[in-house]
């Protein structure tokens, strides 16, 4: 399949050197499969291949783009795709700067993240692992629900610069399992992320949902009262806020155009918490990494922040253009961002839970709907969902009903960040609209976040 | 093509299927263009086609879509199978809704196809407005143009054929300017309905100009504004506000299959159980919402949905109690029955897809509140004591049951003793859905009542992006936190 897409990208950069204009090819195909389910019942089984090509015409600073979903036999339609994109540029605007066409000087292939078991994985080992992970704990009133998503995702490239070829392919999963009461509304959710069939472990989904289920169904609930809270996240929550500081903190062209809470000028200040080391590091293939970006340049390890001082902002070659900025490798998919791990040693739920702890600690595993307040102070807010735990200092756990935090990304990975847990996890992040694009962040088990305020309580579940 | 659907649903109804539709989408297209701070960031189009099967197995739905539709047969035996894996895990058998079977088309009203339009015209366009937002106090001006054109033949294993053509037009400026502090601030005008059409004859250069200068004034407002106070006032929220508040808290919080926990995985619940249907004071005895899919020009409005059920009127809120949802074939069976008695008598016809390749869901139409009789904005705003008016989404959170939420918005005015005072910045509000609801005091009249219209509704998993409208007047709802 490799041979015959490269050939194909191949040929047609043979037409497109006709043509006046520079042109580069995008190609992404994508083999998925969501499984998924409501109410105790597969609600939808589906499977979709889909190949996409986009052709971006270059005419000295103009540039335009033309997708399409196409497929590999459709060589005509294709060619008429690079006449379009061709013809567009043409009418298209000047750029206020020179756009950077990228150079291939060698072919470069990626395989390395594929595996062939989870690619071909079927819907009966799909069904037997959300199975084995509910196993027991479904009852008339608690509903299964969730997704099973897995995929195979390939991109190619190659521009009329060089005849060079890029070329990518993974393999990812993402395993959902919720289980909501269908009267009192309360749910609880476990999941995981996966790059090789070996990565799926029912056994630690049906672990952590056995946990919380014993605690919702005979722990007191109630309304939280206002006011600050010492709170640990779970994985969940802490992928989703690292992930708003992708877009509003670290990213240089959403800095320059004032769309994020870190300046240039805090670079080498001390700004979070010194417990926090954050690395973009495409070496972990968990995060389903991209190891050259779409310009070619090679992906290392690339400190975000080490021991909370500001290493660099990452510039994607566009932005680069734009702002006169050197690229740093970030034109890329999505980033590998790893959340070094601390000194915490609870490594489970129920390990947690059992930690003898000084005060009241308000466990949030999931943020739901978390959006953007303020961008330049960093400014979230989403509420907790999915098994919230009121650990309290006596060693009791209560269900707290579900509350709203608005808080500042610097603020939460700041001062008062008292510890991380040692362990880490990938999280799946893939919410992708359109194309399929696995990601995956990797944070510690627990991150304990002192004095968090709590803007609202539901008072009921 | 469509003589070899027809071939292919009844071979896999042979087969044991208890119904099969497909979906032929012989294009879909769109064209894009950003122009940022003066630069054609985005000059992009794209075209697909392609078939997405629906097939119904032993009450398990199987999907499968591709757009090599040289291989029909094979899509067809993908979505079957599906469904018998699916199958094998069914807890309450997937029944659909009667419907009437209909051989017919729709296309929406458009006077001038943008896709027509030559793109230096489009782009002559966008240079024009940046050139009008290029003032003082301004740090980044973005101007957005969205044209999308589509076509679908639906069949289904009923008798059903239809044909729509929808074209769709959406337009967007926005500026964004740094306060004293650094702290950046955005003020945005989006392209609603005008008139009866919405083909390119609606990129009207006049409008936009208006709308670009007084962006461009109030963003300047904000620059200088104090900060928004923390404090419980009555809120009057513009249609650029109410639209996302009907949105958020009534349309996604109806959707019959989030009613149904059809969602619970991903995007969530509601509040609003079976039994509140008839009975549960959603709102005051001033709000009446209902789910309008034959508003005339709307991308709410499509003639007919993915399950071949013919645009309708449907009443969601009935002078403050709830009567009604968003609803489609499968849910409808399955409310009632789970509710033993006939709350939905029929689809709401709302079940749509994003794509070929995607699967139809409940979406929302048109969510509309019907405009009331408490007068113009200024008579709202005379009426008021403490208040502030609120505009322009720029940020919404939304708790997973759609029981409470957290709104940001761009500009704010202060209102006291019935007068309008001055602007305030980072102006945000939340509340308790059905405390906000009960707490609608007054709405506007006809004059204030504004048809916004939506391109980025995001539901499902996989994901979709939906089109769709919301008719809304000026409301003013009671003791509101805001500042927070
Ligand atoms: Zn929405």
């Amino acid at each position: 399949m490799k041979a015959r897409i490269l050939q194909t990208l191949t040929d047609l950069r043979t037409y497109a050197l006709s043509k006046p204009c520079e042109i580069a090819l995008f190609y992404h195909e994508e083999d998925s499969a969501l499984m998924r389910f409501a109410n105790s019942a597969v609600s939808l089984n589906t499977s979709e291949h889909l190949i996409r090509l986009e052709i971006t015409a270059y005419a000295g600073r103009k540039r335009a783009s033309y997708e399409m979903i196409t497929d590999l036999t459709q060589m005509a339609e294709m060619r008429q795709g690079i006449d379009i994109a061709a013809e567009m540029v043409e009418h298209a605007q000047p750029l206020a700067y020179d756009p950077t066409i990228p150079v291939f000087s060698e072919s470069y292939a990626d395989e390395s993240c594929y595996d062939a078991a989870l690619a071909e994985i079927d819907g009966a080992s799909k069904l037997a692992t959300v199975n084995a992970a509910v196993t027991g704990l479904e009852t008339q009133h608690l509903k299964l629900s969730g997704i099973f998503s897995s995929g195979v995702n390939t991109v190619a490239q190659i521009n009329t610069r060089s005849e060079h070829t890029q070329f990518f392919r993974t393999t990812d999963a993402q395993v959902t399992v919720v289980l909501a009461h269908d009267t009192l509304k309360w749910e609880v959710q476990a999941e995981q992320s996966a790059q090789r069939k070996s990565d799926l472990d029912s056994q630690a989904l049906r672990e952590d949902l056995a946990f919380l289920v014993e605690q919702y169904t005979h722990a007191p609930a109630g309304q939280l009262p206002l006011g600050s809270y010492d709170v640990v996240f779970g994985p969940a929550a802490t992928a989703d806020l690292l992930n708003f500081m992708n877009w509003i903190g670290f990213n240089g062209g959403m800095a320059r155009r004032g769309y994020a809470c870190l300046r240039e000028d805090q670079v080498g200040h001390k700004i979070l918490s010194d417990k926090v080391t954050l690395v973009d590091d495409p070496s972990r293939r968990e995060t389903f990494p991209y190891r050259r970006d779409y310009t070619g340049i090679p992906r290392g390890p690339f400190p975000l922040f080490q021991h909370g001082v500001f290493a660099a902002f990452t510039w994607a070659q566009d932005d680069a253009d734009e702002y006169g900025a050197q690229p740093t490798g970030h034109s890329v998919g999505h980033k590998s961002l790893v959340l070094h791990g601390g000194s915490g040693d609870v490594d489970s739920l129920a390990a947690l839970a059992a930690a003898p702890r000084d005060k009241d600690l308000l466990y949030i595993p999931f943020l739901h709907y978390v959006n953007i307040v303020n961008p330049t102070k960093g400014l979230v807010t989403g509420s907790s969902r999915f098994g919230a735990l009121l650990l309290k200092q006596d060693g009791s756990i209560a269900i707290p009903f579900n509350v709203r935090l608005t808080q500042s990304v610097l603020d939460i990975f700041g001062d008062k960040v008292a510890w991380l847990s040692q362990q880490t996890v990938p999280y799946n992040t893939s919410h992708s609209y359109g194309a399929r694009n696995p990601t995956a962040i990797i944070v510690p088990r627990f991150v304990r976040v002192n004095d968090l305020e709590i803007s609202h309580a539901n008072a009921s579940f | 093509m469509l003589d070899q659907m027809k071939m292919h649903l009844d071979r896999i109804r042979r087969s044991g299927a208890s119904y099969v539709d497909c979906r032929w989408y012989p294009f879909e297209e769109s064209n894009a263009l950003t122009m940022w701070n003066g630069n054609l960031k985005q000059a992009a189009a794209s075209r697909e086609s392609g078939v997405g099967v629906r097939v119904l197995y032993q009450g398990a739905w199987g999907f499968s879509a591709s757009s090599d539709t040289s291989a029909l047969g094979a899509v067809f035996d993908k979505a079957l199978d599906n469904a018998r894996i699916a199958a094998e895990r069914v807890t309450f058998p997937v029944r659909l809704a009667e419907k009437d079977a209909v051989q017919t088309a729709f296309t929406s009203p458009c006077h001038i196809d943008p896709f027509s339009v030559p793109l230096s015209d489009k782009v002559a366009f966008l240079k024009t407005m940046d050139e009008l937002l290029d003032q003082s106090g301004i740090f980044q001006r973005i101007g957005d143009l969205t044209f999308m054109r589509k076509q679908i033949h639906f069949v289904d294993s009923e008798g059903s054929e239809i044909e729509k053509n929808i074209t769709e037009v959406f337009g967007s400026l926005s500026v964004l300017g740094m306060d004293a502090q650094g702290a950046a601030h955005q003020r945005s005008f989006r392209l609603n309905q005008r008139g009866g059409t919405r083909g390119w004859e609606s990129i009207d250069k006049e409008h936009f100009a208006e709308n670009a200068e007084r962006i461009v004034r109030e963003l300047n407002q904000i620059l200088v504004a104090p900060q928004c106070p923390v404090d419980d006032r009555s809120v009057i929220l513009l249609p650029g506000q109410m639209f996302l508040q009907t949105h958020e808290t009534i349309g996604h919080a109806l959707e019959l299959d989030r009613i149904l926990g059809y969602e619970l995985a991903f995007a969530g619940g509601s509040f609003v159980t079976l039994d509140d249907f008839g009975k549960l004071r959603y709102g005051s005895e001033k709000l009446t919402a209902r789910a309008d899919a034959t508003l005339p020009n709307s991308p709410g409005s499509f003639g007919f949905d993915d399950d071949g059920v013919p645009a309708k009127d449907a009443l969601l809120i009935d002078r403050g109690i709830l009567v009604g949802a968003i609803t489609g074939r499968q849910m409808v069976e399955e409310a009632n029955a789970r509710a033993h008695r006939v709350i939905f008598p029929e689809s709401g016809g709302a079940n749509r897809a994003t794509a070929f390749y995607r699967v139809p869901i409940e979406r929302m139409t048109n969510i509309n509140i019907d405009p009331g009789t408490d007068g113009t904005l200024d008579e709202i705003v005379a009426a008021t004591d403490r208040g502030i008016v609120l505009d322009g989404d720029r940020s919404w959170s939304i708790g997973s049951n759609r029981e409470q939420f957290h709104f940001g918005t761009e500009i704010g005015w202060l209102v006291e003793d019935g007068q309008i005072t001055h602007v305030v910045k980072n102006a945000t509000y939340k509340d308790d859905t059905l405390r906000f609801w009960n707490a609608l005091s007054a709405v506007g009249d006809p004059s204030t009542w504004q048809v916004v219209y939506v391109d980025n509704c995001g539901k499902g998993q996989p994901n979709q992006v939906m089109q769709l409208g919301h008719g809304v007047p000026v409301c003013r709802f009671d003791g509101v936190r805001i500042g927070e």
